[in-house]
C-alpha cells in the first residue's frame, strides 16, 4: 500500500482549487479529472499526462466550491458560492440545466451511486437537498434536525450542513454540520434515523467504505478522521496525525485505505487494518481541498490514481498500488 | 651506667671523684666545687650534660650559664674549645626549648636567647664547626630553611665530612623539598638530601640507625619505594623498636591498598603502638584503620590519645580528623562540624592538611551552611584546585544558591578536568537547561555516552532530561527514541502498539474502563512512579505530533494509576478543547480541582473556558481565584484578569467611554504588574502594547510588538500569532497598507495554515482600505469558504463588490470591458444580498435588514446606472474603434503619399541622367511633368481636407464627450452624498461586521456546549439588543491571546515541573555521593 507522486501541474487553475472529482470513464474516453475553483471556472484533465481537456468551463460566480460527476460518466455538476449548480454534460461542456433551490446555498454535492439522485448540502437551510437527474427538478429535502439535548440555538448557524456521502447500496445517506454532528437517512423511506456524535468542529467531507455500506469516514476540523458504524451509531476508531483540519477524505476503491488532505498541506494515505498513517504526501504548499481515488473501470486501467488538489493552485496525481 | 668525673684539686695531683649519678640535689655545690678547683670547662659540660640527663634542668643550666659567665671567660680565656661549646649548649638548649614551646611569644625569646648563645659563641672562634651547626639548628627550628643551610655549607666547607653539618643538611634539604610547590624542585632537593644523608653514613657508617630513617624517607619521597622500605627494614635491624621505621614501613604497607599489604602495615602499626603506645602518628594511622574496619570506639580512644599525647599541630590536625570523620560517618553533624573545626583550626595552611576541610565542606553542606560550605570546598580547591569532587560540590553549592553562572563555570572546569566524569556531565546539563539547551543536550548525551560506555544503568532522569530537550528543540524522532528507551518496557507499549485495542474510544477523556477492563484481564497494571514523568513527556509529545489518540491513552493510564496527577487531567482538558468539546474540557478542568481546589493551573484553564462559553463573570471569579491562589505571583492568572478587563473595555457596543477608560486602565495596571514581577513576559508585554496602541500611541507599540515578535522566533512553544497580528493593525492603523497586508499575509501562514477567517477579515479590510477590490473579494471569497456558516462574510464580500463596481463607474476612463465586469460584479452583489435576505429568515446573523435592503437596492440602482454606463462604453469603444480605423487609413495614405514621393525623387533622378543623355525622350518628359504637376495638386488638397476632418471628428467627440460628463457630473454630485454616507455606513459595516463575526465564529462553534443556563443567560441578552449585542468580543486584537496561551503556558509549566521534580533526585544522590568521596586521597 502506497503512493508515488506521477505528475503535478502547478497553476492549474487561476485561482486555489476548491474542488475535485473524477468522472468515471465511458466506453469512448477514460476518467477524466473534474476541478473546480476559485477562479470562477470547471476544468477537466486527463488521467496520465493531465492535460487540460478542451477550454476552461465558466459561467459560474463566485468561487466554484464543489463538483460531482454522475456515474455514467455523461454528466456533471459543479456549485459556487453564488448558490447555482450547473449541470453540464461532460463531453460538450454544454449546458444541461441549472438549479436553484432558493432560500439555500450549496455547498457538497454527491450523485447516489445509480445515478438517479443528485444530494445537495445546504448549508445554512439546514437541509439536505435532493434533486432527480433526469427531470432537474427538487424530489425531497431532508431537514437536518438538531441533536437531543443540545443547547437552544442561538444564531441558528451551528445547524450549518455542509457535507454528504451516500452509502454504496444507496439507501443510507450522511450529511455532516459546521457543529460536528453527523446526520443519517434513510432514502428510501424519507426518514431521518439517528445522529453520529464525536466531532465537535465542522465535518467538511465525508465518504462511506466502498466495501461496507456500514462503515463511514469523515474529516473534520478538529484534526482527525472518525471511522463511523453508520448503523450502529458508534464510534469505531478515530484517526490523527494531521496537525490542522482535515478537509478532504476518500477511500480507495479496494476499501483498505484512505486518503485524506489537510490544511497542514499534506495528503496522508492510511491503512485501515491498522488504522494508521503509512505515508505522508508533502507535494503541496497550501491547504489539500480534494483528494479523489479513481473509481475503477474504462479500459487497460488496473492501477490505482489519486488525485489531490490544493489551494495553492495546484493538482498531483499519485499512482496508488 | 654512673659513671665517674675525676676533678683534679687545684695545685695537687688530688682528685675530687665525682660519680655522675650521685651529683648533688644543689647545682651551687657543684659550681662551687668546680670554681674552687677551676676545672676545666669539659668537665663543666659533663657534669651539666649529666644533669640534663637525669631530667634536672634547672641544675643543668644553672652550671651552663655559670660556666659561660663573664668571670669564667676571662679566666678561661686561652681555652676556647670548651668555652664554645657550653655557649652552644646554652643555645642548642633554647634552640630546644624554643622549638617545643607552643605560645608564640615565649617562643621567639627562647630562639633569641639561643641565637645570644651562638653569636657568643662565634665571637670566640667564628670557624667553629659546632658553632656553624648549631645555628643551622636553630634556623630549621626557626623555619628559615635558606638560612640554615647557609649555615651549614659554611661548616661543610670547614670540613666536607663533617656528619652532623652533613645530616642537617640533609634535613634542611628534604624539609625545602617538603615545602617546595614545584614537583621538579622538590624531586631535586630531595636527591640532595638523600646523597647527604648516604654521605654522612659513608663517613660514619655506625652512626645511629636514624640516619638511615632519614634515607628512607628521602627515597620514600622521590619514590624510590622498595629502597626506602630496604633502608626502613635496616633501621629495624639495627634497632628493632624503632617507632618510626615500624610506622614508615606500617604507611608503606597500608598504602599498597591490598588486603595484604594492609594487614601487615597494621601488624607494624600495632608494633609501634605496643613498643611505644604514645606515638600519635601510629595512633592515627590505627585510628584511620579502624575508622575503615567501623570499629569506632576505638577511632575515639586511640585519637583521644594521640590527642593528649602529641604536640605537633598537624599530628593533632590528623587526629581531630579522623574523630571528626568518626563522628561524620555516625551521622552525629554536630559533633563532626566541631572537630573538623578544630582540625583545620590545628594547621596554619590548608596545604598542610587539606582534609579536614573537605570534611568541614561536606557537614556545612549538610546542616545547610552553603556559604562557609563553600568557602571550606575553596580552600580545598586552592591546594587541589583540579580537585573533581571539590569542583562539583562548589559547583552544586552555587546552583543551590543560584549562581547558575558560577555554578556552570565549575562543573564546565570539572568536565575539562575529567571529560569521564557522567556526573559532572549530569549536573552541567541540568543547570544549562533554562539557558542554553544545545550545549545542555551535549553535556547531558555525553554523560549518557560515558554511562553506556562503563555499562552503568541509565539513570531515567537523564534520559527523560536529553527527551525534554530534543523535545525542545523539535527533534521529535529523536526525543521519542529517548523517551521510548527511558521507559522501557511496560504496559504502555501495548497502548502505544495499539495491541491493546480500547473499544470505548479515546474520545472519551474520562472514562477509564479501558483499564479497568485489563486489570480484570488478568494483566495487572504497573506503572512505577518514576516513570510517570516520563510517560507524560512522551503523551505531550504524541500531542506535539498530533497523536492524539495515544496521547490521551496516556494520559489516563497515568490518571489510573495516579488520579492526583493533575497536568494530566489539564491536558486532557486542553485536548478536548482543542476539539472543541468544551463540556468534556470543563469536567476535566473540575476533575482536576477535585484533587486540589486551588491549582492555579486548573483555575485559569477553567476561566478560559469560561470565557470561550461567554460567562464573563464566573471567568472574572475563576481568575481571581487562581490570582489569590497563587498571592498574585502567577503571572497567567493576573494576565488573564488584564485581558478580561480590555475585553470588557471593547466589549459594550454603546462604549461607555468613562467605563472603557477604567477598564483600559485596569488593564494595563495588571498588565504592567505582570512585567514588574516577570519584565521577560511577553504576553503582559503584548498586553500592554495592546493598550497603548488602543490609546493612540502607535509608535511605541509598535516597538513593543516588533521586540515580542523577534523574542518569540525561535522557540517551537512560544507561538504567539497575536503580535504579528497586532503588529499589522498598527500598521494598517498608521496607513501602511501593503506592510499591514504582508504580515496579515505571514501570520496566516505561519501560524494558521492559512485557516483563520478572522485573520482573512483583517487582510480583506487591509485590501479594502487600500482600493485592492479585486484582492479584497477574493480574500472574503476565500474566508467565506472556510467558515460558511460566517454570514458577516458574505455581506461585506456583497459590500466589496459594490464599492469594486462604484469606483470603476466613477473613473473618467474606463474600457467596456471593465464596465462589463462591473455589471457581473453588481448582479453577484445583488445576489449576494438576496441570498442573505432569504438567509435571514431562519437565521439571525447580527446586522440590520433595513441595511441590507439599502445595499440590494443601492446596487440595483447602480446596476442600472451601469447598464447606461455600459451602452455608452460601449458605444464610445464602438466610436473609438472607428477612429483608430479613421486613423489608420490616414496613415496607410500618408504612406502612399511618402512612397510616392520617394518615387518622384527617385525618378526625378532618373530623368537628370536621362535629361543629359537623351533628348528624344523629350516627349515623354514633357509628359512626366504634366504627371508630377498632377500629382502635386491632388496631395494638398488631400492635407487640406483631413484637418477638416479630424477637426469635425475632435468637435463632434469633444461634444459628446462633454454632454455625456456634464450628465454625469450632475449624477456624480447626487451620488457622491449618497456614497460618502454609504462608505461611512460600510466602513462602520465593516467594523461591526468584524465584531460581529468573531461572535459568530465562536457562537457558533459554542453552541452545543453551552449550558443552559448560560445560554438563557446570552438568550435575554441577545434579546435586548438583538444584532449588535452580540459584539461580545469586540474586534480581536488579543481574541486569540487566551487562546493559545494556556496550553503553550501549560507546557511550559509542566515541563519546568518535572526538570524541577528531577533536580530533586540528583541533589540526594550527590550528597550520598560526597560521604563516599571524602574518604580516600591520603598522604
Amino acid at each position: 500500500m502506497k503512493l508515488a507522486g506521477l505528475k503535478s501541474v502547478e497553476n492549474a487553475h487561476d485561482e486555489s482549487i476548491w474542488a475535485a472529482a473524477w468522472v468515471p470513464a465511458t466506453d469512448e474516453r477514460p476518467a477524466l479529472l473534474l476541478t473546480g475553483s476559485l477562479d470562477e471556472t470547471v476544468r477537466m484533465w486527463r488521467p496520465d499526462e493531465l492535460a487540460p481537456v478542451g477550454s476552461p468551463c465558466k459561467g459560474h460566480a463566485l468561487g466554484v466550491v464543489s463538483v460531482a460527476a454522475h456515474p455514467s460518466g455523461a454528466v456533471a455538476a459543479s456549485s459556487s458560492i453564488d448558490g447555482f449548480i450547473r449541470v453540464f454534460d461532460v463531453d460538450s461542456y454544454a449546458s444541461i440545466a441549472t438549479l436553484e433551490a432558493s432560500p439555500s446555498e450549496v455547498w457538497s454535492m454527491q450523485f447516489d451511486p445509480k445515478g438517479t439522485i443528485l444530494a445537495v448540502a445546504g448549508g445554512g437551510g439546514s437541509t439536505v437537498k435532493l434533486w432527480d437527474t433526469s427531470t432537474w427538478q427538487l424530489v425531497a429535502s431532508f431537514p437536518v434536525p438538531r441533536p437531543d439535548g443540545a443547547p437552544p440555538d442561538k444564531t441558528g448557524s451551528s445547524k450549518f450542513v455542509l457535507s454528504v456521502a451516500w452509502s454504496p447500496d444507496g439507501k443510507r445517506l450522511a450529511c455532516g454540520s459546521i457543529d460536528g454532528t453527523i446526520a443519517v437517512f434513510d432514502v428510501a423511506r424519507a426518514k431521518f434515523l439517528h445522529h453520529l456524535e464525536g466531532h465537535n468542529m465542522p465535518v467538511r467531507s465525508m465518504v462511506f467504505s466502498p466495501v461496507d455500506p456500514r462503515v463511514l469516514f469523515t474529516a473534520s476540523d478538529d484534526t482527525n478522521i472518525h471511522m463511523y458504524d453508520a448503523e450502529g451509531k458508534s464510534l469505531v476508531g478515530a484517526m490523527s496525525g494531521h496537525s490542522s483540519w482535515v478537509l478532504s477524505v476518500d477511500a480507495s476503491p479496494d476499501g483498505t485505505a484512505i486518503a485524506t488532505g489537510s490544511s497542514d498541506r499534506t495528503v496522508k494515505l492510511w491503512d485501515l487494518s491498522t488504522r494508521s498513517a503509512v505515508q505522508t504526501m508533502k507535494n503541496h504548499s497550501d491547504q489539500v481541498w480534494g483528494v479523489a481515488f479513481r473509481p475503477p473501470g474504462g479500459s487497460g486501467v488496473r492501477v490505482g490514481r489519486l488525485a489531490s488538489v490544493s489551494e495553492d493552485r495546484s493538482i498531483s496525481l499519485y499512482d496508488y498500488s | 651506667m654512673g659513671g665517674l668525673v675525676y676533678i683534679p684539686v687545684q695545685n695537687s695531683e688530688e682528685e675530687v671523684r665525682v660519680a655522675l649519678d650521685q651529683l648533688p640535689r644543689d647545682a651551687t655545690d657543684m659550681i662551687d666545687i668546680l670554681k674552687a678547683e677551676q676545672a676545666p670547662l669539659h668537665l663543666w659540660l659533663i657534669i651539666a650534660r649529666e644533669y640534663f640527663k637525669q631530667g634536672k634542668i634547672d641544675q643543668f643550666r644553672q652550671i651552663l650559664e655559670e660556666g659561660s659567665s663573664p668571670e669564667i671567660d676571662e679566666y678561661y680565656a686561652d681555652v676556647k674549645y670548651e668555652r664554645i661549646a657550653i655557649l652552644n649548649a646554652l643555645a642548642a638548649y633554647y634552640t630546644y626549648l624554643g622549638k617545643i614551646e607552643t605560645k608564640q611569644r615565649d617562643k621567639e625569646e627562647h630562639f633569641i636567647s639561643a641565637t645570644q648563645y651562638y653569636n657568643r659563641a662565634s665571637r670566640i672562634d667564628p670557624h667553629e664547626l659546632s658553632t656553624w651547626i648549631g645555628k643551622g639548628q636553630l634556623y630549621v627550628a626557626k623555619g628559615e630553611l635558606q638560612t640554615a643551610s647557609e649555615s651549614f655549607r659554611i661548616a661543610l666547607v670547614e670540613d666536607p665530612n663533617c656528619v652532623p653539618a652533613l645530616l642537617g643538611q640533609a634535613c634542611v634539604d628534604f624539609n625545602i623539598a617538603e615545602r617546595e610547590e614545584h614537583y621538579k624542585k622538590a624531586m631535586d632537593s630531595y636527591k640532595s638530601s638523600l646523597e647527604n644523608y648516604k654521605r654522612a653514613l659513608q663517613i660514619n657508617p655506625n652512626c645511629p640507625a636514624s640516619v638511615r630513617l632519614g634515607i628512607g624517607y628521602c627515597r620514600y619521597k622521590l619514590g624510590q619505594f622498595e629502597k626506602a622500605r630496604q633502608s626502613f627494614q635496616r633501621v629495624l635491624q639495627l634497632d628493632p623498636e624503632n617507632v618510626e621505621a615500624l610506622v614508615a614501613l606500617g604507611v608503606m604497607d597500608l598504602q599498597t591498598n591490598e588486603a595484604d599489604g594492609i594487614r601487615k602495615g597494621m601488624e607494624y602499626m600495632r608494633r609501634a603502638f605496643e613498643i611505644h603506645p604514645y606515638c600519635p602518628m601510629a595512633l592515627n594511622y590505627l585510628a584511620n584503620h579502624f575508622f575503615f574496619t567501623g570499629q569506632h570506639f576505638l577511632v575515639e580512644q586511640l585519637t583521644e590519645t594521640a590527642l593528649a599525647v602529641g604536640s605537633h599541630g598537624l599530628m593533632k590536625a590528623h587526629s581531630y580528623y579522623n574523630l571528626a570523620r568518626s563522628y561524620h560517618s555516625k551521622g552525629d553533624f554536630e559533633k563532626a562540624l566541631r572537630y573538623y573545626m578544630a582540625s583545620v583550626k590545628e594547621t596554619s595552611k590548608p596545604q598542610e592538611f587539606v582534609l579536614p576541610y573537605y570534611g568541614l565542606g561536606q557537614v556545612q553542606l549538610k546542616l545547610g551552611d552553603f556559604r562557609s560550605s563553600l568557602s571550606s570546598f575553596e580552600k580545598v580547591l586552592e591546594v587541589h584546585p583540579e580537585n573533581c569532587e571539590s569542583l562539583k560540590v562548589v559547583g552544586h553549592i552555587y546552583s543551590q544558591l543560584g549562581e547558575i553562572e558560577k555554578a556552570i563555570e565549575t562543573f564546565r572546569k570539572a568536565t575539562r578536568i575529567d571529560p569521564k566524569d557522567s556526573g559532572a556531565f549530569t549536573e552541567l546539563g541540568e543547570l544549562l537547561i533554562a539557558s542554553d539547551s544545545g550545549a545542555a543536550l551535549d553535556a547531558l548525551k555525553t554523560a549518557r555516552n560515558l554511562l553506556k560506555k562503563g555499562g552503568q544503568e541509565l539513570e531515567i532522569e537523564l534520559l527523560n532530561n536529553i527527551g525534554v530537550l530534543h523535545f525542545d528543540k523539535g527533534d521529535f524522532e529523536l526525543a521519542e527514541q529517548t523517551f521510548k528507551e527511558a521507559l522501557g518496557d511496560g504496559i504502555w507499549l501495548s497502548l502505544l502498539t495499539g495491541s491493546i485495542e480500547s473499544r470505548v474510544h479515546s474520545l472519551q477523556y474520562r472514562d477509564f474502563s479501558l483499564f479497568h477492563q485489563l486489570e480484570e484481564d488478568s494483566s495487572c497494571i504497573v506503572l512505577p512512579w518514576d516513570k510517570v514523568t516520563t510517560l507524560f513527556n512522551y503523551a505531550r509529545l504524541l500531542e506535539q505530533l498530533n497523536d492524539t489518540g495515544k496521547a490521551s491513552n496516556l494520559y489516563r493510564l497515568i490518571l489510573f494509576k495516579y488520579p492526583d496527577y493533575i497536568d494530566a487531567y489539564l491536558r486532557l482538558a486542553a485536548m478536548a478543547k482543542a476539539r472543541n468539546n468544551i463540556q468534556l474540557s470543563i469536567e476535566l478542568i473540575n476533575d482536576a480541582l477535585k484533587v486540589d481546589d486551588k491549582c492555579p493551573d486548573a483555575l485559569c484553564m477553567l476561566g478560559d473556558l469560561e470565557l470561550k462559553i461567554d460567562d464573563w463573570l464566573k471567568a472574572k471569579d475563576t481568575f481571581r481565584a487562581a490570582k489569590d491562589a497563587t498571592d498574585g505571583k502567577d503571572s497567567y492568572a493576573t494576565l488573564a484578569l488584564g485581558n478580561w478587563n480590555y475585553f470588557a473595555a471593547l466589549r459594550n457596543e454603546k462604549r461607555g467611554p468613562k467605563l472603557e477608560a477604567t477598564h483600559l486602565e485596569k488593564a494595563k495596571e495588571l498588565y504592567t504588574k505582570v512585567l514588574t514581577q516577570r519584565p521577560s513576559n511577553l504576553y503582559a508585554a503584548n498586553g500592554s502594547a495592546i493598550v497603548l496602541a488602543e490609546k493612540g500611541h502607535f509608535d511605541v507599540s509598535k516597538d513593543i510588538f516588533t521586540q515580542v515578535q523577534e523574542a518569540t522566533s525561535g522557540s517551537i512553544f512560544v507561538q504567539m500569532p497575536d503580535v504579528w497580528v497586532n503588529l499589522a493593525h498598527v500598521y494598517f492603523a498608521q496607513g501602511h497598507f501593503a506592510l499591514a497586508a504582508k504580515m496579515y499575509q505571514n501570520c496566516l501562514r505561519k501560524f494558521y495554515y492559512n485557516t483563520d477567517t478572522q485573520v482573512l477579515l483583517y487582510l480583506a479590510r487591509t485590501h479594502y482600505e487600500a482600493e485592492q477590490w479585486q484582492d479584497c473579494k477574493k480574500t472574503l471569497l476565500r474566508a467565506i469558504h472556510l467558515a460558511p456558516s460566517n454570514y458577516t462574510l458574505r455581506f461585506d464580500a456583497g459590500v466589496a463588490m459594490q464599492k469594486f463596481s462604484a469606483s470603476t463607474l466613477q473613473k473618467t476612463k474606463r474600457t467596456a470591458d471593465e464596465v462589463r465586469s462591473t455589471v457581473t460584479e453588481l448582479k453577484n452583489a445583488v445576489r449576494v444580498f438576496s441570498l442573505l435576505s432569504t438567509a435571514s429568515s431562519y437565521l439571525v446573523y447580527g446586522f440590520d435588514e433595513k441595511k441590507r435592503e439599502t445595499h440590494v437596492d443601492y446596487c440595483k440602482h447602480l446596476l442600472e446606472a451601469a447598464k447606461v454606463h455600459c451602452e455608452a462604453a460601449e458605444r464610445e469603444e464602438q466610436q473609438n474603434r472607428q477612429r483608430l480605423e479613421v486613423a489608420r487609413q490616414v496613415s496607410l495614405a500618408e504612406e502612399a503619399r511618402r512612397k510616392a514621393e520617394e518615387h518622384r525623387k527617385f525618378q526625378m533622378e532618373k530623368r537628370k541622367q536621362e535629361d543629359e543623355l537623351k533628348q528624344v525622350l523629350q516627349q515623354e518628359e514633357h509628359f512626366e511633368r504634366i504627371k508630377e504637376q498632377l500629382k502635386n495638386s491632388t496631395i494638398p488638397g488631400k492635407r487640406r481636407e483631413r484637418p477638416q476632418g479630424e477637426e469635425e471628428e475632435g468637435g463632434d467627440r469633444k461634444r459628446r464627450r462633454g454632454g455625456g460628463g456634464g450628465k454625469r457630473r450632475r449624477k456624480e454630485k447626487k451620488t457622491k452624498t449618497r456614497f460618502e454616507e454609504e462608505m461611512e455606513d460600510e466602513h462602520e459595516d465593516m467594523e461591526e461586521d468584524r465584531n460581529a463575526l468573531n461572535d459568530d465564529d465562536d457562537d457558533g462553534a459554542e453552541k452545543p456546549q453551552n449550558d443552559l443556563v448560560a445560554a438563557g443567560l446570552e438568550d435575554s441578552d441577545a434579546e435586548d439588543d438583538l444584532g449588535s449585542a452580540i459584539n461580545r468580543k469586540r474586534r480581536a486584537w488579543s481574541e486569540s491571546d487566551d487562546d493559545d496561551e494556556p496550553s503553550d503556558k501549560l507546557h511550559s509549566r509542566t515541563t519546568g515541573q518535572n526538570l524541577a521534580e528531577m533536580d530533586e533526585e540528583p541533589d540526594e544522590i550527590k550528597a550520598k555521593g560526597d560521604h563516599g568521596d571524602g574518604e580516600e586521597d591520603d598522604d
